[in-house]
């Protein structure tokens, strides 16, 4: 077993995960791809009157802060900040968790007007439904990351898995970034 | 080598020619009742016709070889070391990429311009497909046949199919006429054909409309005979059907 | 085997948890607590991770998530092949056996439907039923196909080709694996919901309003898509970073870039059938209504998203059996792969444009969008098509043809596909197509196409590399024996099929006009011999791999890197890692050498070129 030996002079370890992490979110934005193409398929450019604007804006802007807080945990392991680490990884699961329930909120409205039986209600539900469960994914990777975090698990040499898990994260947040104009702003 | 290529050369144009011959001679098509049909057997014959010489040359190639370069017994030495060519390889691509756009333009765009040539339908009808029944109805004419067993149509006419579904989707089609097209439930898909020989599903089997498209467990059987009529019979077939239905 | 049994017992542990957690909500919302499907799928969802975390992923990663040591089964012998392993040669044998099993469940499958077919009328089977059988035959048919090449020998052989230890991902290449044989195991329990009669397309909205088998299909695919997933980041990873110092991408074998083209395509195209079947789950247990007419949904919807990905997956079938006939034919021939750069720009030619030609299977679907850039991209796609041809017909001619078993299989996948080919240029006719759309032409077409590349290219593939993965040799003379029956029957089937679509005979039918009986009857019988050839086959795989006289460790004196080692090879795959010099297909060149592999022991570490030796150098 000498795998240290036989892996490649290019490529080291960590290279090779990141590239395979990045070959697994290209694969991963098919979905989304498909669920926008599915979107203007039937929709067009037409979208429901009754979307809350308001909750639309606050959540996007909670999820994009997010992504910032998930960066600064990362660079913070990277310099052996554990402290800045544990707290912005809190501060991340904190915004990922008020995200999921802005979008309750807007279910729970959204049921009344425009309900998953009628077709807007049936795209906006699958396309929040997918991205939030994405999203939870992700809350529950960086669950994870606090409690190895806590245990030390990471360090300067060794933190792929704040290194993946904030790149998932910040894959999920582009996602919205396309997800948002296509639900509540065209027209 | 040079009497490699002359020999498996003279073996090409043997088989093309045999295959060409062959092609010609014998019927390939069934019933043909449409103008459409012949435009589109005409397309059909002219692929043959291109795809004779391109199948040919692959087969001389291969069987060529296979006999003449054969080793038997135990692992032979090693062949010729030539590993391109540079006019073989440019000529593959020059002549595969014109027949590629040649048959795109003919019969490809040809046809297509041939069979939508003409949107002025004399008369319409409207297919209704559901699981497993057909309803033709003539708007022109307030008819419909609900449940139809039989499509009647008049010969001479250009007819415009007005093709929808009720449920799921199934497949307007008409073999003699070598068209189908789909009936999809919340669309309606139009289908143009100009029947230009009388006869029923009696007479032959391609007289008949088929649903194409799999539609569960009545798919097999979902079909209605085809009659075409001369134009007055067809008129008098019409007007009683308006006298019957109330 | 233990990873097999706590595997079952976490999917049913999972099962429970999801369907019983669903109950309790609805009971909590005042619904009626089990409704059949949303329990099912819910279910599921549950059960395949319960059997994921069993099989091996608690075991193997998810202890070490949670702070705990990973665990490794230390397993010898056959067991090892009943267990979460990551060995890529183990993983390549468990992808082979399952997926030839299934090869010959789907053939008997087929033997079913042509003997309903003998007789125009009814004779054992009812519509239902048939069509039930016949959307199997095609499910299972397409799992293998576009698995079983990469899946047993894409594994088995990429890492040997390329001189690398293992897979880049050894742990995730077992979770590909693992997930696989759920999917027949789905596929077959939809017999215990009255079956899915919709076909192995499923198209909407028969396949949102027909019986509760359907879902089977769906949750079926969907997680044969995600192996596949998985398995096109590993191979791609692999195959761009693990490659031997030297092993440049102009030296790359084909078989390597048949794979590298094929993992392209399923990365990319999968996720839009993923989504399309769970648009009709959602119809289905939401009550959501992307199909539905009525209510605004588009049944055309499910075509474009569907064959999105079923285009491409169509060349994720064809490519890896092209793969296997250039990779032997240069071998058996002992001459170079003629025009290897045309051969891979071929590939590469393919996988772009693959994503353009969708909707040709639309043509007659009424679709708004014209359909002449779909007849022109289709028409283009023969261009790079013919470069395999050209590398195949330019490595033959004036060749020293050795005509052993892989060799033959190796010609057959150029000849039938030859004609699959040929008679896909007058389904990509718009006017001709609106005849030959869903007829037996179709049926005859893509058999041409599917089965010769992908079960002639496996053919190819398993009698090639048989020494290798075995450590043994096949017999010879069943194996030719096995070619020659294989090959004219398989055309005797099919070919009379093109007459049949040509004569007007659509397909997906159990019952037909009497005027087809004659040639149906052909047909059949001729598929039953067809049938009977895998018996052949079968004998000589399992008596040679049991009791066939040991092999060498280079039977065919090839030059790729997969035979400078032990046959069956050690775990490490060489002894050190090999430096690639030269091109791999260099018969004949004076002088040429592949690759260099120091011998291991020879020398201490560091003084690797003292004790370098060219294996099979030419002269
Ligand atoms: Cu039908
Ligand atoms: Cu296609």
């Amino acid at each position: 077993m000498n795998t240290a030996s036989l892996q490649h002079k290019r490529y080291s370890r960590l290279n090779i995960n990141r590239l395979g992490l990045w070959l697994f979110i290209l694969s991963e934005s098919g979905i989304f791809a498909a669920l926008l193409f599915t979107r203007f398929y039937l929709l067009g450019l037409e979208r429901a009157s009754d979307l809350n604007q308001t909750i639309g804006l606050i959540i996007t802007s909670i999820l994009l802060i997010s992504s910032l807080t998930a960066y600064r945990a990362e660079s913070a392991i990277a310099h052996e900040d554990r402290e800045t680490f544990l707290r912005s990884i809190l501060v991340t699961i904190l915004l990922g968790a008020a995200f999921l329930i802005g979008v309750g909120i807007e279910w729970s409205q959204a049921f009344v007007h425009f309900p998953p039986s009628g077709l807007f209600g049936t795209v906006f539900f699958t396309m929040t439904g997918m991205h939030a469960f994405h999203v939870l994914t992700g809350l529950i990777l960086l669950a994870l990351l606090y409690s190895n975090g806590r245990r030390e698990a990471y360090s300067v040499e060794d933190h792929w898995g704040p290194e993946a898990v904030v790149k998932y994260w910040h894959f999920v947040d582009v996602v919205w970034v396309f997800f948002y104009p296509a639900l509540y702003l065209v027209s | 080598m040079k009497r490699d290529f002359f020999f498996a050369g003279l073996l090409w144009i043997v088989l093309t020619f045999a295959g060409i011959t062959l092609v010609s001679q014998i019927n390939l098509f069934p019933l043909s009742a449409a103008h459409e049909a012949d435009i589109i057997d005409e397309a059909f014959l002219f692929l043959t016709l291109l795809g004779v010489p391109v199948f040919a040359f692959v087969l001389v190639g291969l069987i060529y070889s296979v006999i003449r370069f054969r080793q038997p017994g135990e692992m032979p030495e090693d062949g010729p070391p030539i590993r391109t060519s540079r006019p073989v390889t440019w000529a593959w691509l020059g002549i595969t990429s014109a027949l590629a756009v040649f048959i795109i333009f003919n019969p490809g765009l040809k046809g297509i311009r041939e069979l939508t040539a003409n949107r002025e339908p004399d008369l319409v009808v409207q297919v209704e497909m559901r699981k497993w029944n057909w309803t033709f109805s003539y708007p022109q004419y307030g008819v419909a046949v609900v449940d139809a067993q039989e499509l009647v149509l008049p010969v001479d006419r250009h007819i415009r199919f007005e093709v929808t579904s009720t449920d799921i989707i199934h497949s307007f089609w008409i073999p003699a006429f070598r068209m189908k097209v789909d009936a999809v439930p919340g669309q309606i898909n139009i289908l143009y054909a100009t029947p230009t020989e009388t006869g029923s599903f009696e007479d032959d089997i391609n007289l008949r409309a088929q649903c194409a498209e799999l539609c569960g467990t009545g798919h097999p059987r979902m079909r209605a005979g085809l009659r075409i009529l001369e134009s007055a019979e067809f008129e008098a077939w019409v007007a009683g059907q308006a006298a019957g239905s109330p | 085997m233990k990873s097999i049994f706590k595997g079952i017992l976490g999917a049913i542990i999972g099962f429970v948890v999801g369907a019983g957690g669903l109950s309790l909500i609805r009971l909590a919302t005042g619904l009626e607590p089990w409704k059949r499907e949303p329990g099912i799928v819910i279910g599921y969802l549950f059960a395949l991770t319960g059997w994921l975390l069993g099989v091996g992923v608690w075991d193997y990663w998810a202890r070490g998530w949670f702070g705990l040591p990973v665990r490794k089964y230390e397993v010898t012998g056959w067991r090892r092949y009943f267990n979460f392993d990551p060995d890529h040669k183990v993983i390549g044998i468990q992808y082979l056996v399952t997926l030839v099993v299934m090869m010959l469940i789907a053939g008997l499958f087929a033997m079913v439907m042509r003997a309903e077919l003998m007789n125009p009328g009814r004779d054992f089977l009812d519509p239902k039923e048939y069509n039930n059988i016949m959307s199997l035959h095609g499910m299972f048919m397409i799992m293998v196909a576009v698995t079983v090449i990469s899946g047993a020998f894409g594994n088995y052989m990429v890492p040997l080709l390329i001189g690398a230890e293992d897979m880049a991902f050894p742990r995730l290449n077992a979770l590909s694996y693992w997930l696989t044989p759920v999917v027949p195991i789905l596929l077959l329990t939809s017999l215990a919901f009255q079956g899915w009669d919709s076909g192995w397309t499923g198209y909407a909205p028969l396949s949102v309003t027909n019986e509760s088998g359907q879902i089977f299909y769906n949750l079926g695919f969907m997680t044969l898509g995600l192996s596949g997933i998985l398995g096109a980041v590993n191979f791609l990873t692999t195959i761009i970073a693990l490659r031997a110092p030297g092993m440049t991408w102009g030296r790359l074998p084909i078989f390597v870039w048949s794979i590298f083209s094929t993992a392209i395509l399923s990365l990319l195209a999968t996720n839009f059938v993923f989504v399309v079947l769970l648009l009709v789950l959602l119809d289905r247990i939401a009550g959501m209504g992307f199909f539905d007419a009525a209510r605004g949904g588009n049944p055309i919807l499910y075509q474009h998203l569907f064959w999105f990905y079923s285009h491409p997956a169509v060349y994720v079938m064809a490519l890896p059996g092209f793969g296997a006939a250039l990779e032997v034919i240069p071998h058996f021939s002992r001459k170079p792969l003629f025009a290897y750069r045309w051969a891979v720009a071929g590939f590469l030619g393919i996988v772009i444009l693959s994503f353009t030609v969708w909707a040709h299977h639309m043509f007659t679907s009424g679709m708004s969008e014209n359909p002449l850039p779909f007849m022109v991209t289709t028409e283009l796609i023969s261009i790079p098509t013919g470069f395999i041809f050209l590398a195949a017909l330019g490595t033959i001619w004036l060749g020293r043809l050795w005509l052993k078993t892989p060799m033959l299989f190796g010609l057959a996948v150029i000849f039938n596909f030859l004609i699959g080919g040929i008679t896909g240029i007058y389904l990509a006719d718009v006017p001709v197509d609106l005849q030959l759309q869903d007829t037996f032409w179709v049926v005859a077409h893509f058999h041409y196409t599917i089965v010769s590349t992908q079960i002639f290219g496996l053919m190819t593939a398993i009698y090639y590399w048989f020494p290798k993965f075995t450590g043994r040799m096949y017999d010879e003379r069943l194996g030719k024996l096995h070619f020659w029956w294989m090959f004219i029957t398989f055309n005797t089937t099919f070919t009379p099929m093109f007459w049949l679509g040509i004569q007007g005979m659509n397909r997906r039918v159990a019952q037909y006009l009497p005027e087809f009986g004659d040639l149906n009857r052909w047909v059949s019988l001729s598929a039953f011999l067809m049938g009977a050839s895998f018996l052949v086959f079968l004998y000589n795989l399992v008596y040679s791999w049991a009791r066939g006289p040991q092999a060498e460790s280079n039977p065919w004196k090839a030059r790729t890197l997969e035979w400078q080692t032990s046959s069956p090879p050690p775990h490490e795959n060489f002894p050190r890692e090999p430096e690639v010099i030269g091109d791999p297909y260099d018969y004949g060149v004076p002088g040429s050498v592949h690759a260099l592999i120091p011998v291991s022991g020879g020398s201490t570490d560091g003084d690797v070129v003292a004790t370098s030796v060219a294996l099979y150098p030419n002269d």
